[in-house]
């Protein structure tokens, strides 16, 4: 871990030299990039270089242990050099090594930056760059052993072909697809309406824009803003287009306007067309323009104007998009953390908060590699689950028969049949539902329904009710110890043990809920800046074998406490104190739907849970072609994955809560929101 | 020569809507500095344009019939006729706009215009400038007096206690019976942009004074802390624009104080055609108030012509 500092410092004065070939390489290549912005970047992250061992202790580079780590990132064709560096920088700053395979706009430019970072004093191999086809070497790269970790950056069929190609070798990959993603701009009644059109006409009509702008305008100033517009318009140059292929599409689409009466387009389903187009919506009331505002499959950012501090806030807060900027637009800055929601990311870069995906706790080993197995998608998790046949033994003793927790109720499962639950010995010691795609699809209704709600609800009422669950658990503990014992073998002691554990662990985690805080970025303009971290939705778990109670309870209150609704599913060896834990959720006063408990075959229920586009992330324990299912099939619609194989994994001591371990748990139960509002 | 503002009832209800937010307009008026990139012949040609747009002002507490009739011959003959005829426009009559005086020097301009057989008009400030802090029957004496001894434009002070303190109906009616008062001569309001505290203010403060049929809004006297600023004139501009995009009325826009070398009076035509367009670009809906810029844009001409640059003592005094 060289002085970075130093490095840093030699690169922001040759970056000052070479300035003028860099930005005129830059435009060759069709990808305009600002010097001063990547002086920028190397700045802040520099920083972050010096102060990683203070502020973030506990945490070390992925993969990093005697072998070398490697971090790769690939980049679409038409992403910008800045998207490139802010993935490389941070990559770089928290030590790692870093493999940039850069896409045919940003090729010549990353070059010369290598070649400057190489002289200012970089050792050799600790940045390299590959050019060549993004998407064959992509799959390529990573089949090396040393790659730890992959992030793309671009557009959205490129990362899904990326995640179908690196499924299942054992890498984590996150995707930025900030390009192309559909941005509201939102003009309320109380803005500054002369800005705001000054604003529109800046960003919505430039050649090479990140983003394209959907204009929503409030009907009671709807003619002061198409006057003005027009006369704007009126008065501009003409915009070439990016490619002339781009010109059709432009074209098929004014003519399809025209036809549909050359009023504002209604839907906007499809890519968004690329060119000077800016479609232009009205709405009436300040919901609906936020309503109009998140009806996208997009979540990248969104430009929102009014003087009104109340309504600009309330905005910000409902607008389910990773960046706000109030009064204001583009405003990029390193420190100001730029996630994608919804289908546009699932990790976030920028700040303190985007360095966490190039780190790993340092207690934990570093994941190991595999080759992707040959799985067949269209069957996996189809096998029907065995049949139960009575046999004909002591009826003194039968069996005891489960119940699944969905939607706040006890149920059977929808297919009606029962898997068997076997004991160490392997005696059948009971019987759960056998649940399937239908539970999962009524506790996800029962989940939407109350998780918005829950969310809402104010920190200290989550506490009190993660507090009254640790409650109830202390006085069921001697019948929670007892089930462990018979399920698992423990003795009872130590099972004693795990559930004095999961009670501290529900505790901890009541107290979290309104410690754990965003922050307040300090960026250059001059303003106030907001990093804001929010529950993600619904929450697909499913468990791991080891500590069965002590691990679910652990993940159920650090996904609850951060306003999330979870469903777990209960590891299919040892489901029993998943299944006594419900009459614990029962008589706490948690919201019936927050929590879900649903049994059945491991394979069955994660295709179920896959498949399922209102579950925003899934926390994966399981076999190796269930992480490699998963990576498969939950490129699109994008979900945010947290996966462990159990086979091969060091196995995570749930008994040792380590301060970093329960960092990451929080950092992936949560995203992020950043609102910029310019002030004085 | 489009007609006159008639001016129109007060609208309160527009006022009370006005919401300008700073920042945004900051960084509009960082954008437009770096607009202009004109050189060689097209700058001069812009230069010539600003000259043409001038109100060469004298407002010193020692103006004597003497400075003034040395202001108006300087005004009929702004560029150096040499210098003019190298880039074949001596006989385009370049001259600037108006010329621009305290009210008891009013006759001494007129007479010495008369003399060089100008039909340059003289503008006058009335109603207790550069303050405004007299009784309203001196104020409108005032611009009588001066419209008497023959000014062709007036250039009023608003009250700005009543903007600052939101009487809108007052000052609206005192604009008025100025207006009133000038008759058939032109009318420029000068709102004093400077003491007027948020941007908010001076568009609510460049609407009331439209409506009350000013021909010409002014940013300020010349004589406060603040005078014409960028930000400041993009908030006026807009309201200009408001205006016409709602009465099709047009008005003129003027800043005056601060302005002293030709590459701010670029910028301020550039800002005009931004933002209004070429119709504003002429000098009966844009002028620039300012003495010593004359001599900056002459020096300009004078190095686009010969290629070196002039001291000061070489071009002929205003």
């Amino acid at each position: 871990m060289l002085c970075i500092i130093c490095i840093t410092c030699v690169l922001v004065s040759s970056l000052q030299r070479h300035g003028q070939c860099l930005s005129e390489l830059c435009d060759l290549a069709q990808s305009p990039s600002s010097p001063s912005a990547l002086v920028r970047l190397l700045q802040y992250y520099s920083g972050w270089a010096q102060l990683r061992d203070s502020l973030i202790p506990d945490w070390t580079p992925r993969g990093k242990c005697c072998t070398t780590v490697i971090v790769k990132l690939v980049v679409s064709d038409d992403c910008s050099l800045y998207s490139l560096m802010l993935k490389v920088l941070p990559a770089l700053a928290m030590g790692n090594a870093v493999v940039a395979i850069p896409g045919v706009g940003t090729a010549p430019p990353v070059l010369l930056l290598a070649q400057l970072f190489v002289e200012a004093g970089l050792p050799a191999g600790v940045l390299n760059v590959v050019t060549g086809s993004v998407l064959s070497l992509g799959s390529k790269v990573a089949q090396n052993p040393h790659v730890s970790y992959v992030t793309y950056s671009g557009n959205k069929k490129d990362g899904e072909i990326l995640c179908r190609a690196t499924a299942g070798m054992g890498v984590p990959v996150s995707l930025s697809l900030s390009l192309g993603a559909t941005c509201p701009f939102i003009i309320f009644e109380s803005a500054d309406i002369d800005s705001a059109v000054d604003g529109v006409i800046e960003t919505a009509f430039k050649k090479n824009r990140e983003c394209q702008w959907m204009l929503c305008v409030q009907e009671s100033v709807w003619d002061s803003v198409v006057a003005r517009l027009k006369v704007r318009m009126a008065g501009m140059k003409s915009v070439p287009l990016l490619a002339e292929g781009d010109r059709k599409l432009v074209d098929a689409a004014v003519q399809e306007a025209q036809q549909q009466g050359a009023t504002p387009l209604l839907h906007l389903c499809g890519d968004p067309i690329p060119g000077p187009l800016l479609p232009l919506l009205s709405f009436r009331s300040h919901g609906e323009g936020v309503t109009l505002g998140n009806h996208s499959p997009h979540g990248q950012a969104a430009s929102l104007w009014t003087e009104d501090l109340t309504l600009a806030l309330e905005a910000a807060k409902s607008l389910s998009v990773g960046a706000v900027w109030v009064n204001s637009h583009s405003v990029m800055d390193p420190s100001l953390p730029l996630s994608g929601h919804k289908e546009s990311g699932n990790c976030i870069d920028g700040g303190k908060e985007g360095l966490f995906q190039f780190l790993r706790p340092s207690s934990l080993p570093p994941l190991p590699r595999s080759s992707p197995a040959s799985v067949d998608y269209s069957t996996f998790g189809t096998a029907a689950s065995a049949a139960i046949i009575p046999e004909g033994s002591n009826s003194s003793s039968t069996p005891r028969s489960y119940l699944q927790y969905v939607g706040g109720k006890q149920c059977k499962s929808e297919s009606g049949s029962s898997v068997c639950v076997l004991a160490p010995g392997g005696t059948v010691l009971a019987y759960c539902p056998d649940g399937g795609r239908k539970d999962v699809r009524n506790a996800v209704e029962a989940a939407i329904k109350v998780q918005p709600g829950w969310m809402k609800k104010s920190p200290v009422a989550r506490a009190q009710s993660l507090f009254s669950l640790a409650e109830t658990l202390e006085l069921k503990r001697r019948d929670m110890a007892v089930s462990l014992h018979s399920q698992t073998g423990l003795s009872l002691e130590k099972a004693d043990m795990e559930v004095e554990l999961s009670i501290a662990q529900l505790c901890d985690w009541a107290a979290r809920c309104d410690k754990e805080r965003g922050g307040v970025p300090s960026v250059p303009q001059s303003g106030s800046a907001l990093s804001i971290p929010e529950a993600l939705g619904v929450v697909g778990v499913v468990l791991p074998d080891s500590s069965p109670l002590l691990s679910m309870v652990s993940l159920l209150a650090a996904a609850v406490a951060m306003g999330n609704a979870v469903i777990m599913v209960p590891s299919p060896k040892y489901p029993l104190p998943a299944l006594e834990f419900i009459q614990v959720l029962q008589s706490s006063d948690l919201p019936g739907g927050v929590v879900s408990i649903i049994t059945g075959g491991r394979d069955q229920l994660t295709q179920a849970l896959a498949n399922h586009s209102v579950i925003k992330a899934i926390w994966y324990w399981g076999s190796m072609e269930g992480c490699q299912f998963l990576q498969h099939t939950c490129a699109s619609p994008l979900k945010s994955l947290w996966l462990h194989c159990q086979e091969k994994d060091g196995v995570r001591d749930w008994a040792q809560p380590h301060a970093s371990l329960q960092e990451e748990m929080w950092r992936q139960a949560v995203q992020w929101k950043s609102v910029w509002i310019p002030t004085a | 020569m489009s007609a006159r503002n008639p001016g129109m009832p007060l609208d309160l209800e527009w006022v009370s809507k006005v919401r300008v937010n700073t920042q945004a307009v900051l960084k509009r008026a960082q954008q437009i500095q770096g607009r202009n990139k004109n050189k060689k012949q097209w700058q001069a040609a812009w230069l010539l344009r600003a000259v043409t747009c001038i109100d060469l002002t004298t407002l010193a507490g020692d103006d004597t019939p003497g400075n003034v009739h040395r202001l108006c011959m300087k005004a009929t003959q702004p560029v150096r006729y040499d210098l003019l005829k190298s880039m074949d426009m001596q006989d385009k009559g370049v001259t600037t706009a108006a010329v621009c005086v305290y009210p008891s020097r009013v006759a001494d301009a007129v007479k010495s215009l008369k003399a060089a057989n100008s039909s340059l008009p003289v503008a006058s400030v009335a109603t207790g400038f550069p303050a405004g802090q007299t009784s309203l029957k001196t104020r409108l004496e005032e611009v009588r007096m001066a419209v008497e001894d023959g000014a062709m434009e007036i250039d009023i002070v608003i009250n700005r206690t009543l903007a600052l303190t939101g009487q809108w109906e007052a000052m609206y009616e005192e604009v008025c019976q100025f207006r009133e008062a000038c008759g058939e001569t032109h009318m420029k309001s000068i709102l004093a942009i400077g003491e007027l505290g948020t941007y908010t203010n001076v568009y609510k403060a460049s609407l009331v004074a439209m409506m009350a049929g000013s021909d010409f809004i002014k940013t300020s006297t010349g004589k406060e802390s603040v005078n014409a600023t960028y930000p400041v004139a993009i908030v006026m501009v807009r309201a200009i624009r408001d205006y016409f995009l709602k009465t099709g009325h047009k008005v003129g826009f003027k800043p005056a104080g601060g302005i002293r070398t030709a590459k701010e009076s670029l910028v301020w035509l550039t800002l005009m055609k931004e933002e209004l367009g070429d119709e504003w670009l002429s000098p009966h809906l844009f002028r620039l108030g300012a003495s010593s810029l004359l001599a900056d844009i002459e020096r300009q001409i004078y190095h686009h012509v010969t290629g070196c640059y002039a001291a000061y003592h070489q071009m002929p005094m205003a």
